[in-house]
């Protein structure tokens, strides 16, 4: 069952499209990376799907429920937004135990404590109006999980964090997975190469991509390899009359070359070495990294 | 609900010192009435010692007359600018979306809002009321009781109207300032149409001086049945129209 479905959902702001038709399907059980540019969507999709905005066409079901046609299913929702702001009055203890007032959580003084343990402000008691960015974006993170939701909607959780605090917080996203669905909004690319099961690429309001990672990598695999030799000239005219690259390209003191066949490449490579006295000092097989395909499909399209 | 959520107004009210100062307001202007009302006399005698004006003496009439212009001006002033933000700002400060998008109704959110300041200002009003009263009857035994608490009434049904305007005004603005100015808007175009005798006895805002003439004419509800009607008919309205306006807003 899918837990986030989106049919043609559009948003416009005056002559703007901030959505186009946007078709998601979002799986139980999934970690998905929600990916784009500033000014792709991202934000506003997460404000259509939790009934802060209303959707100029289309519509969504989360959690089996038309989102224009119920606000139960907010219930079963944890949502950070992407800028955390509070009552600047409370403390944090205060706050959450506002929030478990409103939503009617269950013994709630425990579970405040296990969540300001889990976002690690279990010591903190001055007033939120006293916190830092990133103190914020754990509280933020607290009042989401508190309910303990069905489904996790994180408008780039990791933005203001130290690399510490990042990497504490997509470890924690990731140990949710068992038991929640996250949809999550970043561009921090490396977050979601960690932990994403699935992404979607979103420019300028409309879905360029959408699959898992491995297909994703497969997808946009290229043979490409990296070569350095102390001659490089000379490897070159070699190598072009023999492999017959589709690409060659010259950096510094290394050579990038994208081949069709990759194994017979990596045959041949060390013939010509040995026959033309060559000295190898480097070989490597280049994967592409995220970054590489988010930047080639947000260009192209 | 409506309940957690009006715990949460009052806990902001006083961990943000706004509960201490409309307190202390009240009951400044209440204890203070009937003193200047006392000692006015004697003090504009002291100043002008030249010559010698005919002032009458003191009665309770001028203590209450003191309490319902102190209610009208300052209390009036402070109990806007307290209240003038209360939806606007959290819908700037982006903590309405947060509330809301867990599943809290709108309209509760509101409505709370509305009556956690009605009450206050009602409670207020109250022993703001009987402080006056108090002190008036030590200074002046012979102070009615009747008359000055149905005038409190019609203080109450107008302080009503206002905080209905603010709840309006609030739920359309998106900052503290819009808002203040949708009020200020709103409140003088009442202020104009309170000139036209045909319309006056509809208009809220005629209540307040109601307050006064029965001071000093006496009760006379009949004279105040139209205003006070239009002025529950209009509350009614700004409030349901300033939570179908939040209903229909999109948050951030
Ligand atoms: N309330 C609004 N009124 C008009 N235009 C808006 C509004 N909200 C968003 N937009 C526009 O819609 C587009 C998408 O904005 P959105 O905030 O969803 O981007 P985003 O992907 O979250 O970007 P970022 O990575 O910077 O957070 C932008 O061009 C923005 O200017
Ligand atoms: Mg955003």
């Amino acid at each position: 069952m899918s837990i986030i479905t989106t049919e043609r959902l559009c948003k416009y702001f005056k002559g703007k499209k901030a959505l186009d038709n946007l078709n998601l399907e979002i799986p139980k059980g999934i970690i998905f990376g929600y990916l784009g540019p500033n000014g792709a969507g991202k934000t506003t999709t997460i404000r259509v799907l939790l009934n802060l905005a209303k959707p100029t066409g289309g519509t969504a079901y989360i959690l089996g429920e038309d989102i224009r046609k119920s606000r139960n299913y907010l219930r079963k929702v944890g949502f950070l937004p992407d800028v955390p702001n509070f009552y600047n009055f409370f403390t944090a203890r205060e706050f959450l135990s506002f929030i478990a007032d409103i939503t009617d959580i269950e013994n709630p003084k425990k579970r405040i404590e296990e969540t300001l343990e889990l976002v690690g402000l279990r010591n903190e008691k001055s007033r939120i109006g006293t916190y830092s960015r990133g103190m914020k974006q754990r509280l933020g993170l607290a009042q989401a999980l508190l309910s303990d939701p069905e489904l996790l909607i994180l408008d780039e959780p990791t933005s203001s964090l130290d690399p510490q605090g990042r990497k504490e917080v997509l470890d924690l996203i990731y140990s949710l997975k068992s038991t929640k669905t996250v949809f999550f909004s970043t561009h921090i690319l490396s977050d979601v190469e960690r932990i994403c099961d699935r992404i979607g690429i979103l420019k300028e309001g409309r879905l360029l991509l959408e699959d898992s990672i491995e297909n994703i990598k497969k997808r946009y695999w290229k043979r490409r390899i990296l070569i350095e030799v102390d001659d490089l000239e000379k490897f070159l005219e070699r190598i072009k009359e023999s492999l017959k690259p589709n690409s060659v390209e010259v950096k510094n003191s290394s050579v990038v070359i994208e081949v069709l066949d990759i194994q017979y490449t990596l045959k041949e490579i060390p013939k010509i070495v040995v026959q033309d006295g060559l000295l190898l000092e480097k070989l490597e097989i280049l994967e592409p990294s995220l970054e590489d395909i988010f930047l080639e499909v947000t260009s192209g399209a | 609900m409506v309940l957690k959520l009006i715990k949460k107004e009052f806990y902001e009210f006083k961990k943000t010192g706004k509960l201490i100062a409309i307190i202390i307001t009240f009951l400044l202007f209440s204890i203070m009435s009937p003193i200047t009302a006392k000692v006015m006399p004697e003090l504009i005698k002291s100043i002008s010692s030249e010559i010698t004006i005919i002032v009458p003496p003191p009665t309770w009439k001028d203590a209450f007359l003191q309490f319902f212009k102190n209610l009208n001006q300052m209390v009036f002033l402070i109990v806007v600018l307290l209240f003038i933000g209360s939806v606007a700002e959290e819908k700037n400060r982006k903590t309405a979306g947060l509330i809301v998008s867990k599943g809290v109704d709108r309209k509760k959110w509101i409505l709370a809002k509305f009556f956690f300041q009605i009450s206050l200002v009602f409670i207020l009003t109250l022993i703001a009321f009987f402080l006056c009263y108090y002190y008036s009857v030590i200074l002046f035994p012979d102070t009615n009781f009747e008359i000055p608490l149905q005038s409190c009434i019609l203080f109450f049904i107008y302080m009503t109207f206002i905080v209905s305007l603010t709840i309006f005004s609030s739920s359309l603005g998106n900052n503290i300032i819009q808002a203040g100015g949708i009020f200020i808007v709103i409140f003088i175009i009442l202020g104009i149409l309170n000139m036209f005798p045909s319309i006056k006895n509809y208009n809220p805002i005629y209540l307040s001086s109601l307050e006064n003439q029965w001071i000093t004419t006496g009760i006379k509800w009949s004279s105040a049945l139209k205003t006070t009607i239009s002025s529950i008919i209009l509350s009614i309205l700004l409030v349901s129209i300033g939570v179908y306006l939040f209903n229909s807003q999109e948050l951030e």
